[in-house]
């Protein structure tokens, strides 16, 4: 029941969060703020996503951006198709996102039936061998894809349902709806019990075999949940810069992704879209002044490596909870300092206190 | 001590207390609509291995910029240059376009990007319909394909086919007099260095089919070490050697070619040879090597040209380029579209504007540039191959290819590729 009742307030909790993220955009003077959470919502879902497999499965992917990059590249390059246009007609932008992502999932699958098995460095590695070989294709397939020009001629969107993707307030409104409901599966998945078993399989691996828990088929399943979220955003990209591009699926993409990790919190849901915010801002802000860009974010995750010793909200919620902890302990001492209150309002309270439990 | 008490607001406070507030949040949009400047936003590379070709681009631009301005601007009106970084990556420049519009309140861009962030521009302001001169992106297809055009951008660059169809003529010429039948190529593994080395060698055994390519070596862009390619060159033993290697990568190729005697063994071809700090930084230039007039003060050999490389020389640091003269040349094409709309920067007003204009220009090779009406892309700028000298001016013996022949294969490149 407890769980289905945090079902329920996470839902209310999405619900509210789309209410003010469309009024923030659509109240929105400049385009800037539509066009910064644009991006935010696609980076985030990257760093969200990646971060199912670090922080929850404990599945350090250092190839992660490859699906990010391919549900772009597939989402464009099915609209630049005419003849799937001809095919599904004002329907097509829903069912390419829908192939986009099950494109994705089942790359994900191949590559994660092969990856999961392996652990720690091996894994990392491999999985940056898959990215690596998808970037590869993409630059040797000048005819399809455009190689290091990216997509070219822009990515067509038929209008459906009435929703115009062409139309700034309609691209954002129809952005921020996919990354909330995007953020809510993860976040079910998460507070699940196969969450619970993703995180046993992270602390202790060979326990929860010895459990009777299918190791192999949770971390396939985790791999496969990850880069699908991960294609959403790219697809998210794909309509935001109307293309998609190599750059994208480069091992340093993926990199930045696990930079967003760090520098928001590793053991948060929501650390690493904090981190994503603060890059993406610190980026932003840094370029308008210097091009010496990647120094700055440099630094400032250096500053944080150093300092905090963990992500921001990691250490956030650390310093909260101490402090907590701390004005409970102050509080129990100070009470057995005074004594026992004999008055008859505390006279429970006071026998708890100074009786021993049994 | 005496305290002001404060009552319940009247009707007129909150009235002024919402005319203030709405001031100061609406003062950047009053700012722009009183059109005190207009704003053009430019996206470059300016850091890395090419940066010195994105800060020519730069002062060039700043240069047309004061020039525009210190004329009296667009009926009064000053121009303001805003330039950002994309260190060259596609997806940074998107959102470096986005941002120079959208939060710098730029409302024209100037594209000073090379290929491969000029495709990403190219769709960026398609999207958002902002009016767009590209001044760097050699690669064809980026007017010349009909699904990247665009009706309100236009492109202010020489284009690979021109210096495909110059370069192949030139060469072909050469193979005859020197009896040169076995080439190899070694030029950027990338989409503009395999197109371009592509379309060289085609025009060049269309003019000369006895030839043919031995050997092809493709170093990686920014690639530290060319030991490998060398060799590879080496072993083969070409008689000519064809690069559109250029910036850095260029200099970096020539500096460790020379230790190998590689330019005593065998003709060479660099197009790109030919920029300043390309010819400056390279410690031994080589006597001899073919490049192409990518910026010359003696291309065209005019008064206008040469006291224009004088006034950029005494207002930039930084030596003027092939960059510089594209980039010099966008901005006035768009300060005479600006003047031809009175300042309207509606996109499409200025496409109306630009397309077909022909402006004075000491780059022309007959005093003027124009940009095509058919497909929105310059022509009559210089294209041709000369020699190197070890010092200034550097090259010399510049054959120029006239441009009703570069025209007429263009024309048939275009139908071969269904782009016409």
């Amino acid at each position: 029941m407890r769980t289905l009742a945090s079902f329920w307030r996470d839902i209310a909790i999405a619900i509210v969060a789309l209410a003010v993220l469309v009024y923030v955009g659509i109240a929105a003077e400049t385009p800037w703020t539509r066009d910064f959470l644009t991006s935010l919502f696609a980076y985030g879902l990257l760093a969200m996503s990646l971060n199912l497999l670090i922080g929850t499965t404990g599945l350090v992917s250092f190839g992660h951006a490859a699906f990010f990059a391919l549900g772009g590249y597939a989402f464009g390059l099915l609209l630049q198709s005419s003849g799937f246009l001809a095919t599904f007609g004002p329907g097509a932008v829903p069912v390419a996102f829908v192939l986009a992502v099950a494109i994705t999932a089942v790359w994900a699958l191949v590559v994660g039936l092969i990856c999961a098995r392996l652990s720690e460095i091996y894994f990392a590695f491999l999985t940056l061998a898959f990215q690596m070989f998808l970037y590869s294709v993409v630059l040797s397939w000048v005819g399809l894809t455009g190689g290091d020009q990216g997509l070219m001629g822009g990515i067509p969107r038929p209008v459906f349902l009435g929703i115009d993707l062409s139309d700034p307030i309609h691209r954002f409104v129809f952005c921020a709806a996919v990354f909330v409901v995007s953020i809510l599966v993860l976040r079910v998945v998460t507070a699940s019990p196969f969450g619970y078993t993703l995180r046993l399989i992270r602390d202790n691996p060979r326990r929860a075999a010895f459990l009777g828990i299918n190791v192999l088929r949770a971390k396939v399943i985790s791999f496969v949940l990850a880069g699908s979220v991960a294609s959403v955003g790219g697809i998210i990209l794909a309509l935001f810069t109307s293309g998609a591009y190599p750059e994208w699926m480069y091992w340093s993409q993926s990199g930045q992704a696990i930079f967003m990790i760090m520098l928001g919190g590793i053991n948060q849901f929501f650390g690493p879209l904090l981190g994503a915010v603060l890059l993406r801002f610190l980026n932003d802000m840094v370029l308008a002044y210097t091009e010496y860009t990647e120094l700055a974010t440099g630094v400032a995750i250096l500053l944080v490596v150093l300092g905090l010793r963990r992500g921001i909200l990691d250490f956030v919620v650390d310093l909260v909870r101490n402090r907590r902890e701390r004005t409970q302990q102050s509080e129990a001492s100070a009470s057995l300092k005074r004594g026992p209150d004999v008055s008859p309002d505390n006279k429970a309270a006071t026998l708890e206190t100074v009786t021993p439990r049994a | 001590m005496t305290y002001r008490t404060f009552g319940r607001p009247t009707r007129r406070t909150v009235l002024r207390g919402a005319a203030a507030g709405a001031a100061v949040l609406a003062a950047p949009a009053i700012l722009r609509a009183q059109g005190s400047t207009i704003r053009i936003g430019m996206p470059t590379i300016l850091s890395g291995r090419v940066a010195i070709l994105g800060q020519s681009s730069e002062a060039a631009a700043q240069l047309a910029v004061s020039e525009a301005n210190e004329a009296g601007g667009i009926d009064g009106r000053m121009l303001e240059l805003v330039v950002r970084d994309s260190a060259g990556k596609p997806d940074q420049a998107t959102k470096v376009t986005r941002d120079l519009v959208n939060t710098e309140g730029c409302s024209v861009i100037l594209d000073a990007e090379a290929s491969g962030g000029s495709f990403a521009v190219n769709e960026t302001v398609r999207d958002i319909k902002v009016y767009c001169i590209h001044t760097n992106s050699e690669t064809s297809e980026l007017t010349a394909a009909p699904k990247n055009q665009v009706e309100w951008v236009f492109r202010c660059a020489r284009q690979g086919i021109h210096d495909a169809v110059g370069g192949g003529l030139y060469a072909a010429n050469l193979s005859k007099e020197k009896g040169l039948t076995r080439w190899g190529t070694c030029s950027p593994d990338y989409a503009y260095g395999r197109s371009n080395t592509a379309e060289f060698m085609e025009y060049t055994k269309r003019f000369a089919p006895e030839i043919e390519v031995v050997v092809e070596s493709w170093p990686k862009i920014f690639q530290p070490d060319y030991t490998e390619n060398i060799t590879a060159l080496l072993n083969s033993a070409p008689q000519a050697l064809y690069s559109c290697l250029w910036g850095g990568d260029l200099v970096a190729f020539f500096d460790q070619a020379s230790l190998y005697g590689l330019f005593d063994q065998f003709e060479t071809v660099a197009v790109n040879l030919g920029d300043y700090p390309v010819l400056e930084a390279i410690k031994a230039l080589p006597t001899g090597i073919h490049s192409g007039s990518r910026y010359s003060s003696t291309v065209p050999d005019t008064e206008a040209n040469r006291t224009w490389n004088d006034t950029y020389r005494a207002h930039s640091p930084v030596l003027p380029t092939n960059w510089a003269w594209q980039t010099y040349s966008g901005i006035k094409f768009m300060v005479e579209a600006l003047k031809a709309t009175g300042g309207d920067t509606d996109a499409s007003k200025l496409a109306e504007a630009t397309r077909g204009m022909t402006i004075d220009s000491p780059f022309g090779v007959n005093g003027t540039l124009t940009l095509r009406e058919s497909d929105h892309t310059l022509i009559d700028y210089p294209v041709g191959y000369g020699l190197t000298l070890p010092e200034p001016p550097y090259i010399k013996n510049f054959q120029m290819t006239a441009w009703d022949e570069i025209l007429k294969y263009e024309a048939e490149w275009k139908e071969r590729n269904g782009y016409a």
